[in-house]
């Protein structure tokens, strides 16, 4: 595999509107996340799960003084637009039996990348993907296989919230969503390398108990250890004999 | 690498099943004959529409599967099953961890959380059977794909709606040219279920009879179920190559193609591309062609626009419904078919076509030497893919 290079991050769960926030380790009131590269009447209709992927976006491409009407977007979700997908079961026992229109082209799996790339005109490569407990890592595995063809950069967004009632997970897990610019290009200042991206036995996601069990977990774990300036191997989960691992070095920049 | 990729990856087995049959035998005579695959739709729902079902009883999983039963994977083995030998072959060749599974899928298992949902409606509580993960989830079929077909290298599923089965030949050609996999177990599976149907009515896309792509006469979608899997290796021989495959958005609406079509211009022009050919080159379009007045209309002015006015186009919706996130994998199957036997499949129900579809509409199949096929599929949220194959 390509050598990843990494050059910005983006993160929001309530009480941490920010990947900076997240690093002082200083809880805020939760507010909504800042989705300001949405344009009103897009981010009106937009989901919440949407805003946290625009807003984790924006913070990692402007870290890394990247234009995101250009960066090729891979979305990683599990559950994805769930609380409309929801939403839309109830409604079929209601009235007409017939959803919101604006709710069922929205539930789509590539809807939050979609707002990207309507709010930015980007008219490039986009994805959605899901892969369960493998999904940070199927993400990346994406992302180093676009930069191998292509070169450039990419923007890898993770996101997930808890699915609504009666589709509840034990144990429960916040809202979180995460974001990484990367490029190929060894001449950046980078925040980190991820050098490898290999499956072995390593445990689970090194993740504060109340992510434990979210799906993006191991991407939190990788973001931390950037944060931290670690080397070495960043287990991404699952947890068990067939786990996803990424060996990462410290960059040039904190 | 480049080289490598110019020249394209064998595709070295195919198979789909849908409304035309339960095995590719059956839906290349249907596809030959021009006989459609819709019918009046088998759920329950509150309005009319002609569907593409499957035509048979779907087989169980095999006991030790059975956590993952949902008609979604029903569908998945039925076609896998026709292609167990290859995949039992290229999993030897490669090993086991370098062959990858990247799968297409539009809404997963969501027909088993919509039963679900009515009985914890009528009883109060989830029923014991159900399982969100291994029957709804997108990725519900990633451990039950790993464990018939022997491969364990990266698996996910490319989600995107529409195009999320024309997308999945781009990510594993590309995980073939970054040397992460030598073989990709490729394919897309989609079922009829309430929240697409209920969906698209709700969006006035529905036609009440089966749909009629291009023509004068078409008012809307007819939707279809069903799956295709094909082998792509990075070395063999095969019966067609992947030759390239262009991935692009509109940046314009959610639900409304790009007026001119750009978004669809962008991913057929990078297909070609990709394989180094010009638009006259090509022999034959599988359109996207859903049957919807606008959708029509803007695809055949950006396949004019590539190819020109005299390559034939058809849509195969009018046979097999639009399968969702099947459709493009599905379509890649039946472009395969073409190639491989020779012929053009008429554009069922395109008669009489619209005066502002100025492409070269199939009116009747025939045969006909045909050495590159472009498959289109465009989808919410302007989510566009074009596949390029091509003969040996």
């Amino acid at each position: 595999m390509i050598e990843l290079h990494l050059h910005g991050l983006g993160l929001f769960t309530p009480g941490f509107p920010d990947a900076s926030a997240w690093a002082r380790r200083a809880p805020a009131a939760p507010t909504a996340p800042r989705a300001e590269i949405l344009p009103p009447a897009l981010r009106r209709r937009a989901t919440a799960l949407a805003c946290m992927v625009a807003s984790t976006a924006a913070q990692a491409a402007a870290e890394a003084g990247a234009d995101l009407a250009r960066v090729p977007f891979v979305f990683g979700s599990t559950l994805g637009e769930i609380s409309l997908t929801v939403a839309m079961l109830e409604e079929f026992w209601q009235g007409e039996g017939l959803p919101s229109p604006t709710r069922f082209h929205t539930s789509v799996h590539n809807g939050p990348a979609a707002y990207v790339s309507i709010a930015t005109l980007n008219r490039g490569f986009s994805t959605a993907l899901s892969a369960g407990a493998e999904t940070p890592a199927a993400a990346l595995v994406e992302a180093a296989a676009l930069l191998s063809e292509r070169g450039g950069e990419v923007l890898v967004a993770l996101a997930d919230e808890p699915p609504p009632s009666p589709f509840e997970k034990e144990p429960p897990f916040p809202p979180l969503a995460l974001s990484f610019l990367l490029s190929a290009d060894a001449q950046r200042p980078r925040r980190a390398s991820l050098r490898a991206l290999r499956r072995e036995s390593a445990g689970p996601p090194r993740v504060p108990a109340p992510f434990a069990a979210h799906p993006a977990a191991g991407a939190l774990a990788l973001l931390q250890a950037v944060e931290e300036g670690a080397k070495g191997p960043v287990p991404l989960g699952p947890d068990g004999p067939r786990g996803w691992v990424a060996e990462i070095l410290p960059g040039s920049r904190p | 690498m480049q080289e490598a990729r110019r020249a394209g990856y064998p595709i070295t087995a195919f198979a789909a099943a849908n409304g035309l049959g339960t095995d590719t035998g059956r839906v290349l005579e249907a596809l030959r004959a021009g006989r459609s695959g819709l019918a009046p739709c088998p759920l329950e729902i509150p309005f009319e529409t002609a569907c593409g079902a499957l035509p048979a009883e779907l087989p169980p999983l095999p006991p030790s599967l059975r956590e993952h039963e949902s008609r979604l994977s029903r569908i998945a083995l039925l076609v896998l099953e026709e292609l167990s030998r290859e995949i039992s072959r290229a999993v030897g060749r490669w090993g086991r961890d370098r062959v990858a599974i990247v799968l297409g899928t539009s809404t997963g298992g969501i027909l088993e959380s919509e039963r679900a949902f009515a009985e914890f409606l009528r009883a109060g509580r989830m029923p014991e059977w159900f399982d969100f993960e291994r029957q709804h989830s997108l990725h519900a079929l990633l451990p039950v794909l790993r464990t018939v077909s022997g491969a364990d290298g990266p698996a996910y599923v490319v989600s995107t709606a529409c195009s999320s089965s024309g997308k999945v030949f781009g990510s594993a050609a590309r995980l073939l040219s970054a040397g992460l996999a030598d073989a990709v177990l490729l394919g897309g599976v989609d079922t009829l279920c309430q929240t697409t149907l209920r969906g698209f009515a709700s969006l006035k896309a529905l036609s009440r009879t089966p749909c009629r792509p291009f023509s004068a006469g078409r008012d809307g979608i007819s939707i279809g179920e069903g799956g295709a899997f094909a082998l792509l290796e990075s070395e063999g021989e095969g019966p067609v190559r992947l030759l390239g495959v262009g991935e692009s958005c509109d940046a314009f609406h959610m639900s409304h193609p790009h007026p001119e079509g750009l978004g669809a211009r962008l991913a057929m022009e990078a297909a070609l591309a990709q394989a180094g050919l010009c638009g006259p080159e090509v022999d034959h379009v599988n359109a996207h062609g859903t049957g919807t007045p606008a959708n029509d209309v803007v695809e055949a002015r950006a396949i004019e626009a590539v190819v020109g006015g005299t390559v034939p186009v058809a849509s195969t919706k009018g046979y097999t419904g639009h399968l969702l996130g099947a459709a493009g994998a599905t379509e890649a199957v039946l472009a395969a078919l073409s190639i491989v036997h020779g012929f053009v499949p008429e554009s069922l129900g395109a008669e009489p076509v619209d005066p502002e579809v100025r492409i070269a509409v199939c009116r009747r199949a025939e045969p006909r030497r045909v050495r590159t096929v472009l498959s289109n599929s465009f989808a919410f949220g302007g989510n566009n893919a074009a596949v390029l194959l091509g003969a040996p």
